[in-house]
């Protein structure tokens, strides 16, 4: 397997997504070692912009326009799209595909397996191109963390989703040529109607791709404890996140929920606050770089995976902390 | 209403997790559950058909062939059937086959919804659902907070970072359910009892049209797209510091702690 | 002479093995969480009631013909023995309603089963047992609440005491006098009375030691008036119908009285191992080593005695009471026993309230007191076997 690879990239309110940026990046590597080709695709209704910024991180981006995408829901389109752009492209096509590991992703990642017939790694936390296997080769973490397997595909072509924060991302060293495509609008896949876009005012911001998370527990007691944690995130200048109990509970809303049924982070920082650690919780966060926990039970499972484990009550804890930090100045 | 759920048999994450010496998933290591997410599926499924007054929730599954006792926890919380696919060659699946099969089962059976759970615990997947749509030209709505079906169509709020987005589309069509819509109950005595007479009907590749021309390629572990180089246990964490002093003092020991990280 | 047990041995079925293990994950997950609390408060835990209608747990004891799962008596009490280790509070829910629904079952007529039975297998109604006054506990027989028949009713005076969710029952079965004039043991008669009947009020609510958020009601009954259709059995049958409530309702005390014991020791047991003095796991102390195992040997000899007499009478054993007395009073023993030495094991903080095993203690009390002493199952044992043999 050698040739082109290709990053399907995601747009997010007109502009591109960062964690298209980090798989552009990583493209570019896997490129250089393959001896092969990184170039991105961006499918929308306007996908100009976006186009341009992952021309930043790629020598050649397809802008490719859709009518009507606005009002559709993004994966059938991108889909739709790049599996007609592969056609098109002909021998010899794209081998390798990039889509970062997010819903959207997911699905578009899904429906091109299917429509291509090829095979599709999930969920990676690293790619690199390995001459021996003759393709690349992808590390995951399955069966809630416990195993880090690599994988390759069997056959010459393969797409792979990538998490967040895997990759650092580095623009290129010049800006890359953007080609506009006008897509056909072929009705393979059935599209999906977006008939509104709401914003909730209880929404907390976005977990995935945050560099800090500070996260709470059953130990946080209540709505109003979240108040507190809320108080350390912003001190950090992270994104509160919880856990499957305190969302379940109803003190939080199910967005910020790190677990088994919920999300997988990789952030510098977990700040874990009246969290036990139990495996459900404990297989969504393990891949933080650095694990700070703080809860009155010197026996909670994550007192073993932590780095720093402090025994206390997080409501005496925290503030002291905040004030520590303050009057650090930072 | 007629419902499908799809629902995976995966090992238990708190029991000890195996790959057999060819590198695939035992799933004989330990005891098999439901998996999590598609619990949530099935009690929106259960929600829908209660609401609708009539209609019928169906199971249907790709796993080994013992999978019919860990469905019996789902037939108890209130499905009225479970439909199974095994078969030998599926050993060793990779999700594009997997996608495959499952909609050459459902080319079999008659709904107006199928559901799936968000993604599975033992290889946090989440790409067959998707997969199976485009096969079978279902409109595919995912991240499902809330579905709401009527009049031959059905609406979906779907969970964005910042609330959700509604999505709509004609039925028959395949919803991926979240967390959001709600806790599932637990089976009740009665469920209990009533499960081991519900039917489970076993069907094996020779059963269904799984040729090229019906899924698009092949299927089966033979003929798996990826496959695993590797195993290995993950980098173990250096030991914990544990921290057993007043607030203040435990504060200060946080903050120089994150300085040499240089994370503040 | 040596027990025949002809008819004693059992074997948990798949079936049960299923039911039970559901119980047990309902109780861990949602009754547990709620013990201190029902507790602290002496609140009756509504929503947990809800919750065992719903999971159609309180349809455990009755018909399938009525709505119910028509379970054997080792069932409920499998059942009952789950939800006490989590809370004994709830796990007398069931049991209470049991013990009130026994007299209907035992002695009702098709018409009364068909009329009363569904609501209470849906756990839409709740249904007390009402025997004991204050002047007659151990004593029966000196039931002074009387029923006088005029035309097509009677008409009750008196009043009951110590009557287990007597407060908040939507049925009420009363024994009371009918023939004052008759033998000791035909004397009594047998009614159901309706909640919100002219002249049925509730007195005092007790302060109890223990199983504080089951509410423990004086009744009085001032001219209430009861259809004679709603009369159980024949007049004069009612000590009989009582007598045979109990060869049913006792093994479900020592179910409660088992799961106190498990549940007690459950937390001994973790604290043992997680506990460090002297530089040690105190687990590893013969001395506490000692007390846990004969926790665990009290508890698990309570269970297969308790087992064996719910198999034994499901199976129509010659001598139900004997059995019934057997099981209660091996375990309420032991559920005291194993209660007090927890406390014991977690030393001081088995006072206070941060642990749960000083309200396992003052739960398992009444096992030894209520659905009659352990005095009185002495007796019944006794008699039983100087009658045979």
């Amino acid at each position: 397997m050698s040739g082109a690879i290709w990053v399907v990239g995601e747009m997010a309110d007109g502009g591109l997504v960062r964690i298209s940026t980090e798989i552009a990046t990583l493209a570019r590597d896997l490129a250089a070692a393959s001896g092969g080709t990184a170039s991105g695709v961006v499918v929308g209704e306007a996908p100009g912009a976006a186009a341009g910024e992952l021309a930043d991180y790629l020598p050649a981006v397809r802008a490719v326009s859709v009518a009507g995408a606005d009002g559709r829901t993004a994966a059938a389109t991108t889909a739709m799209a790049v599996a007609d752009l592969i056609a098109a492209a002909g021998e010899p096509g794209p081998t390798l595909l990039l889509l970062g590991a997010t819903p959207d992703g997911r699905d578009v990642a899904g429906m091109l397996s299917a429509l291509l017939g090829w095979g599709v790694l999930v969920n990676a936390s690293a790619v690199t191109w390995d001459v021996t296997v003759g393709g690349p080769v992808v590390e995951m973490s399955t069966f809630g963390g416990r195993l880090i397997t690599t994988s390759t595909f069997t056959g010459s072509h393969g797409i792979v989703t990538i998490r967040p924060q895997s990759v650092t991302a580095e623009p290129a060293a010049g800006h890359g040529v953007v080609q506009s495509v006008a897509a056909s609008d072929s009705p393979v896949l059935r599209p999906v109607a977006l008939v509104d876009r709401v914003a909730e005012a209880s929404a907390e911001a976005p977990i995935e791709e945050a560099r800090i998370i500070v996260a709470g527990g059953r130990g946080v007691g209540g709505p109003e404890g979240f108040a507190t944690v809320r108080s350390l995130a912003v001190a950090l200048g992270g994104a509160v996140g919880a856990t499957r109990a305190a969302v379940d509970a109803g003190w939080i809303p199910y967005a910020t929920q790190i677990g088994q049924t919920g999300k997988t982070v990789k952030p510098a920082l977990y700040l874990a606050l009246g969290i036990s650690g139990a495996i459900q919780h404990k297989v969504g966060m393990q891949t933080a770089e650095t694990i700070v926990a703080v809860n009155r039970d010197p026996d909670a499972p994550i007192a073993e995976f932590a780095d720093l484990f402090v025994v206390g009550d997080l409501f005496e804890v925290v503030p002291a902390l905040v004030a520590a930090l303050r009057s650090r100045g930072t | 209403m007629r419902i499908v759920v799809l629902t995976k048999p995966v090992p238990d994450t708190t029991g000890a997790e195996r790959l057999g010496p060819d590198l695939r998933v035992d799933r004989t290591a330990s005891p098999a559950v439901v998996n999590a997410n598609d619990e949530y599926a099935l009690e929106a499924a259960l929600k829908l058909v209660e609401a609708a007054g009539e209609g019928e929730v169906v199971l249907l599954s790709m796993a080994p062939a013992s999978a019919p006792e860990t469905l019996r926890k789902a037939l108890a919380m209130g499905a009225h059937r479970g439909v199974l696919v095994t078969d030998p060659a599926l050993a060793g699946s990779c999700t594009l086959s997997t996608a495959r099969v499952l909609a050459a089962a459902l080319r079999t059976l008659e709904f107006d919804l199928v559901l799936a759970g968000a993604d599975t615990s033992d290889g946090t997947g989440g790409v067959v659902p998707a997969g199976v749509a485009a096969l079978l030209g279902l409109p595919y709505l995912s991240y499902a907070g809330r579905i709401e079906p009527s009049g031959g169509r059905v609406r979906v709020h779907r969970l964005s970072p910042v609330g959700y987005d509604v999505i709509e589309a004609p039925l028959p069509a395949l919803v991926v359910a979240t967390q959001a819509l709600g806790e599932p109950r637990y089976p009740s005595l009665k469920g209990i009892m009533g499960a081991r007479s519900k039917e489970i009907a076993t069907l094996s590749l020779a059963d269904l049209d799984v040729s090229v021309e019906a899924v698009g390629g092949a299927v089966g572990g033979a003929v798996a797209t990826t496959r695993v180089l590797e195993v290995r246990p993950p980098v173990v964490r250096a030991a914990t510091e544990i921290v057993r002093e007043p607030a203040p003092v435990a504060a200060a020991r946080i903050v120089e702690f994150l300085q040499t990280r240089k994370i503040i | 002479m040596t027990p025949d047990h002809r008819s004693a041995a059992y074997r948990l079925t798949p079936d049960q093995l299923a039911l039970r293990d559901a119980v047990r994950e309902l109780a861990r997950a949602r009754v547990a969480p709620r013990a201190a609390e029902t507790d602290r408060t002496a609140t009756f835990p509504e929503d947990l009631r809800q919750l065992l209608a719903t999971q159609d747990i309180l349809a455990l004891p009755f018909p399938e013909a009525h709505g119910g799962i028509g379970a054997d008596l080792l069932t409920v009490c499998l059942a009952i023995e789950e939800l006490s280790a989590a809370c004994a509070t709830t796990g007398l829910i069931l049991a209470a309603h049991e013990l009130g629904a026994l007299p209907i079952l035992l002695a009702g007529s098709d018409e009364q089963q068909a009329r009363w039975l569904p609501d209470l297998a849906s756990g839409r109604r709740l249904v007390a047992f009402a025997l004991t006054e204050a002047g007659a506990g151990s004593d029966a027989g000196a039931i002074a609440t009387r029923a006088v028949r005029d035309g097509d009713e009677y008409v009750l005076d008196g009043s009951k005491r110590f009557i287990t969710h007597g407060s908040i029952a939507d049925l009420v079965v009363v024994f009371a006098l009918t023939d004052p004039k008759a033998a000791r043991h035909r004397n009594l008669s047998c009614f159901v009375v309706e909640r919100g009947s002219a002249g049925f009020s509730i007195g005092r609510l007790e302060h109890k030691m223990g199983i504080r958020g089951s509410p423990t009601a004086e009744l009085q009954f001032d001219g209430v008036r009861v259809p004679a259709a709603d009369r159980i059995g024949e007049e004069g049958e009612g000590f009989s119908i009582a007598m045979r409530t109990f060869d049913r309702s006792r093994p479900g005390i020592a179910a409660q009285a088992v799961g106190i014991a498990q549940g007690a020791l459950d937390v001994a047991t973790q604290y043992a191992r997680e506990r460090v003095q002297f530089g040690r796991p105190i687990g590893e102390f013969q001395l506490v080593q000692g007390l846990l195992a004969d926790m665990d040997a009290a508890t698990e000899a309570a269970r297969a005695l308790l087992y064996t007499a719910c198999a034994a009478i499901d199976a129509g054993d010659g001598d139900p009471a004997r059995w019934a007395a057997l099981c209660k009073l091996v375990a309420g023993d032991a559920a005291m026993r194993v209660t007090t030495d927890a406390v014991q094991v977690l030393g001081g903080y088995g006072y206070v309230e941060e642990f749960p095993v000083e309200r396992m203690m003052r739960d398992a009390k009444i096992t030894q007191l209520y659905e009659g002493t352990q005095q009185i199952q002495r007796l019944v044992i006794a008699r039983s076997r100087l009658a045979r043999g």
